[in-house]
């Protein structure tokens, strides 16, 4: 259980001392990139939660994402549309509904626990 | 085989959250880099010192330009004062070469110069003339001969390498002639420069001066020169 948390840190150290500078109209496609990354992460969770998870969808899922999201934003830039706010749209929908449908279940689990915990 | 499953399965959970991780740091950071920047490229006290820089600036421009307008004005004023200069530069050269010139014509310098000499002597001693004067040289040939000198165009005239100026005189005292004073015998050379070809052909004119004076049984040669030098005036 310790590994995820491990990588976790490691990556947000190295995001920290990396001083690689990108050109400010790149940074459009990061956020895109994060948001992307958020949302394929809480989907995982939701779907671990219903018992629906396949951790090839996910990988797959989180990295394929990630490469869509800055890929439409990049061609969003160069056609003069903002595609990126359709990702951003897009994205931001599907990360409220998953954090809802996350509420739900624990919610649920939560209530469920406690009236066995009651009933025993 | 669970526990690789498991182990495999946090591996690659762990490798998405280092991504994540990765991704969010790296975000955040750029994002707080570009406040920062924000913040320092707009930050009031810089904006207070980038005005004041911007007004001095355009204040120097200013001056600079008041300057160079003055420098303009001055350099046309100094390209005028050039001008005046050599425009009188020019009037004193031209003063200083007339004032030679006129030396030369008052008999101040020495002066040289292609020109004619003209020697007249005593006729030879002639039995039948009883009077003496009817063979001698006298003062009015002399004058005649000066006068057609000067009507042709001779600058400068001499008589007996004595010059001549506006005021000479020439006076006959019996047998000598006293030019300006100074007593000269016969024979007399008139020697005066100008165009030899213009005085030659002026004396030599068919009944003109060196008629005359053949008649009055003057001695007459006429020379042209190549260079004739006349000193200046004595105590002139």
């Amino acid at each position: 259980m310790w590994l995820p948390v491990m990588g976790l840190i490691i990556g947000i150290i190295l995001g920290l001392l990396t001083e690689i500078r990108i050109p400010e109209e790149y940074s459009n496609y990061l956020s895109i990139a994060v948001l992307a990354a958020l949302d394929t992460l809480f989907g995982g969770i939701r779907a671990y939660l219903q018992n629906i998870y396949d951790e090839k969808v996910f990988v797959s899922g989180f990295f394929f994402n990630i490469i869509l999201a800055a890929s439409l934003a990049f061609l969003g830039v160069h056609l003069g549309v903002d595609l990126y706010l359709a990702a951003v749209f897009a994205f931001g929908v599907r990360l409220f509904q998953n954090i809802a449908v996350i509420r739900r279940i624990l919610l649920t689990k939560w209530s469920t626990k406690k009236e066995k915990l009651e009933k025993s | 085989m669970k526990i690789m499953k498991v182990k495999g399965n946090h591996l690659v959970l762990s490798l998405v959250c280092l991504v994540l991780g990765f991704i969010m740091a790296f975000s955040y950071h750029l994002t707080q880099l570009e406040h920062e920047s924000e913040r320092t490229s707009l930050s009031d006290n810089q904006y207070k010192t980038t005005l004041a820089l911007r007004n001095q600036l355009i204040s120097q421009e200013e001056a600079n330009r008041k300057l160079q307008k003055e420098l303009r004005q001055k350099q046309a004023s100094v390209t005028e004062n050039e001008k005046s200069l050599a425009k009188e530069a020019q009037v004193f050269t031209n003063l200083a070469e007339d004032a030679e010139k006129y030396r030369m014509f008052l008999g101040k310098v020495k002066v040289t110069g292609k020109g004619v000499k003209i020697t007249l002597t005593d006729g030879a001693y002639n039995p039948k003339e009883q009077n003496i004067n009817s063979y001698l040289v006298h003062e009015h040939h002399v004058f005649k001969v000066i006068n057609e000198l000067y009507i042709s165009g001779a600058a400068a005239v001499a008589i007996n390498g004595q010059r001549l100026t506006s005021h000479s005189y020439i006076n006959c005292e019996g047998p000598v002639i006293t030019v300006d004073g100074v007593q000269y015998p016969a024979p007399f050379v008139i020697t005066a420069i100008g165009d030899p070809e213009v005085l030659a052909s002026s004396i030599n004119l068919v009944g003109g001066v060196k008629d005359q004076l053949v008649n009055d049984n003057i001695i007459f040669t006429l020379e042209k020169e190549s260079e004739i030098v006349l000193n200046p005036i004595l105590g002139g």
